[in-house]
């Protein structure tokens, strides 16, 4: 039977992914970083479960990794697509690692030599991480890579203290990119999103005021496995932030600085992230500043109640209009109207945590011409139907799950995995019929 | 450069001070100003709620006149530059309008295009001379004084229309500090209004929000607030002794200058060519430890 291509490596990808292999359907699963996971292996728990993301996600990208049925393409891009549904032949274009895959066994020695630091895409930029690196901890596969931008080998042609120190003499500088071309049944794009950078958004003062920060650096800050061990060191002066503030719709829902529409997941995984804080410390001061709580998903609602009744979190209705910064202990000061009580008021806080807009991803638009697929006004990928095809992109065998297409929640994105994958079984098993 | 000179009636009528020192600054910097025959109100953007075209006319006539100079059109006052922005804005969109203000302008011998370019004094200062310009004329840097910068609503506001700065970071009237010698402290509170133009509508209010920013300059014990605009000027520096008593702070006591007749001080002018005997706020002790310095 004819494999299928997924395209990304998050928790919709390996889903799609480990539902089609286990029904028996060869998977091509194309992952642009070093590591599948996603996202949602830098969430630190996941709502309304307060499970450990990493705990639920490791075991399915191990799954992934070792399912015969399953290939990883990761440092990986797909660059051409020809043809139909059942006959589409594409075109992968493998960057290299600078690591044999084969003989690395991931031991890390290399990137505790090596000299060069570099911002962590995994910590979301609040850690470091080396010139030749695992991508995290549980990273699949779990391999070295050289970021060849960062490397004093390949821009100063000194150094190559990784290949010396290497153990298993996995360490390969001349290693070339390869194209690999595949016949594949269908597609399915399960890409994901990124975040806004609330930097536009001047009157919050991000990247002016060390302590206010995105929802996703506040998710490695407040993770056991991120730069401060889990401990709520805010950024000025590693204070321990016991009152702390989220603002909701960063971005989104707003007809002037950024997007129009609700990013889908914020009012839970806000809530989330507050109760985190409850619980690594029951007296800290939570309050969460949202427009409306859309709580539509099953358990949420409870999950909010929980969270006011329970820990105390403290919501308030009214967008801030200003964030101050005090010059000398780096405190800020949130300006806003309660508008449930109509009055202009003023709160002090450590830290302040901004819930960006979920955003469509820059490489969507040059995704989308590779595939020949449509885009939305955003640049989402489009649904064929939002009502009745709502899994299906604009061309016949190609298939969208996941944030790609709009802003997503992982149990929905999941939902819309195995959406996926169950039509593209169809299209691989009306392929086999016709040859 | 060669520019048309617009002080606007606020300079002119009672803030005398800020246009001295800008007169007597300006040569220096190799800056010739024009002076415009004829130029009157810029329009005054209130007076649209009486009519809305005698405001664009009247701000168009001094658009036309800078026009007819064929130079740019440097105004002292905010809310001049503002009053200009927005006409040209309507004008560009409104070709009626436009035809029917140039119809009485004929009269005068002047045409309106909207081809005048519109200098603010950060856009002069920062824009158009720039740091080096600016350094090379400080023979008397103002080393060791700390100031607030406080640009005002009109040179940030409203984004939309392309101001001369940031609206929610701006950092000119900074910069212009730092050139000086002496140094811009951010404060909280910056990009706050002074309050001017509530004046008419609640006093008590404009005390208030006036007076917390003197209260948070003084808080951060700077030598001084500095500002290019005569509405914020007149509030924080004329107005401060009644703020004061307002808010029940006898001893709110904050130096307000002229970001002109700072530069001036520190290329070395008199004191009396930039207007400092005019300010209202404290500012002796400071202008003692320049003179001395």
């Amino acid at each position: 039977m004819k494999p299928v291509l997924v395209i990304g490596g998050g928790i919709a990808g390996i889903q799609a992914s480990l539902d089609l292999a286990d029904r028996g359907t060869k998977v091509h699963l194309v992952e642009r970083t070093p590591s599948i996971g996603g996202v949602m292996a830098q969430l630190d728990k996941t709502f309304p479960t307060m499970d450990c993301s990493i705990c639920i996600l490791a075991p399915k990208m191990i799954e992934c990794y070792r399912h015969l049925n399953i290939t990883i393409h990761t440092q990986s891009e797909v660059v051409g697509l020809e043809g139909v549904v059942g006959d589409f032949n594409v075109k992968i274009l493998e960057h290299p690692r600078s690591v044999d895959s084969a003989k690395c066994t991931g031991c890390g020695l290399c990137s505790e030599k090596c000299p060069v630091k570099k911002p962590s895409d995994f910590q979301a930029g609040l850690g470091q991480r080396k010139a030749i690196y695992l991508a995290f901890p549980q990273a699949v596969p779990l391999l070295a890579t050289i970021d060849r931008e960062a490397c004093l080998w390949f821009t100063k042609g000194i150094c190559k203290t990784c290949e010396k120190v290497c153990p298993a003499k996995a360490v390969d500088y001349e290693q070339k990119e390869n194209t690999v071309e595949l016949n594949v049944s269908s597609v399915i794009a399960a890409t994901g999103f990124e975040q806004y950078n609330p930097k536009d958004i001047g009157e919050y003062g991000y990247g002016r005021y060390k302590n206010v920060l995105t929802a996703l650096e506040f998710e490695r800050l407040v993770c056991a496995s991120g730069p401060t061990g889990g401990l709520l060191n805010r950024p000025s002066d590693g204070k321990v932030s016991h009152n702390i503030a989220f603002i909701q719709c960063v971005g989104s829902r707003t007809q002037t600085t950024g997007y129009p529409y609700c990013s889908a997941s914020c009012c839970m995984y806000a809530t989330k992230e507050a109760v985190l804080i409850k619980e690594h410390e029951p007296s800290s001061h939570v309050t969460i500043f949202y427009m409306d709580l859309r709580t539509f998903g099953k358990g949420f609602q409870g999950f909010v109640d929980r969270a006011q009744s329970y820990w105390g979190v403290k919501y308030i209705r009214g967008r801030p209009g200003e964030i101050r910064e005090d010059p000398s202990t780096k405190d800020l000061t949130i300006l806003y109207e309660n508008t449930e009580i109509g009055k202009v008021e003023k709160m002090e806080v450590d830290l302040v945590v901004l819930c960006t807009a979920a955003i469509p991803h820059r490489e969507n638009r040059k995704l989308g011409g590779v595939l020949g697929v449509e885009l939305d006004e955003f640049g989402f990928f489009a649904d064929k139907n939002m009502l009745t095809a709502p899994v299906e992109s604009s061309k016949p065998g190609i298939y969208v799950c996941g944030s790609c297409h709009g802003p997503r929640d992982i149990p929905e994105s999941v939902a819309e995995a195995s959406a996926t994958a169950a039509k593209a079984a169809e299209d691989a098993a009306r392929a086999e019929v016709k040859q | 450069m060669k520019v048309a000179f617009f002080p606007g009636c606020t300079a002119q009528a009672d803030q005398i001070g800020y246009e001295a020192s800008v007169r007597a600054i300006m040569p220096k910097l190799g800056v010739e100003l024009a002076e415009m025959e004829g130029a009157a109100c810029c329009g005054y953007p209130p007076y649209s709620s009486v009519s809305e075209a005698a405001w664009f006319y009247s701000s168009a006539r001094d658009m036309a006149i800078a026009e007819g100079m064929g130079l740019p059109l440097f105004t002292l006052c905010n809310g001049c530059h503002l009053s200009f922005t927005e006409t040209k804005h309507a004008l560009a969109k409104d070709s009626v309008l436009k035809a029917k203000i140039n119809e009485k302008l004929t009269r005068e011998g002047l045409h309106y295009e909207g081809k005048a370019e519109l200098l603010h004094v950060f856009e002069l200062l920062h824009d158009k001379l720039g740091k080096e310009k600016i350094a090379a004329a400080v023979i008397k840097p103002l080393t060791g004084f700390r100031f607030g910068a406080h640009p005002g609503c009109h040179s940030i506001r409203p984004s939309s229309l392309g101001r001369p700065d940031d609206s929610e970071n701006p950092h000119k009237l900074d910069d212009l500090i730092n050139w000086t010698g002496a140094q811009a402290v951010e404060y909280p509170g910056k990009v706050d209004c002074c309050g001017s133009s509530l004046a008419s509508v609640s006093g008590k209010t404009v005390m208030e929000i006036a007076g917390d920013k003197l209260k948070t300059v003084k808080g951060l014990a700077l030598d001084g607030l500095v500002t290019t605009c005569p509405f914020c000027f007149k509030v924080y520096d004329n107005r401060q002794r009644a703020i004061a008593a307002a808010v029940g702070d006898r001893t709110l006591e904050v130096p307000v200058f002229y970001y002109t007749q700072l530069l001036g001080l520190a290329m070395g002018i008199g004191q009396e060519r930039l207007g400092l005997e005019l300010n209202q706020s404290p500012v002796d002790p400071v202008l003692a430890r320049i003179g001395g310095a």
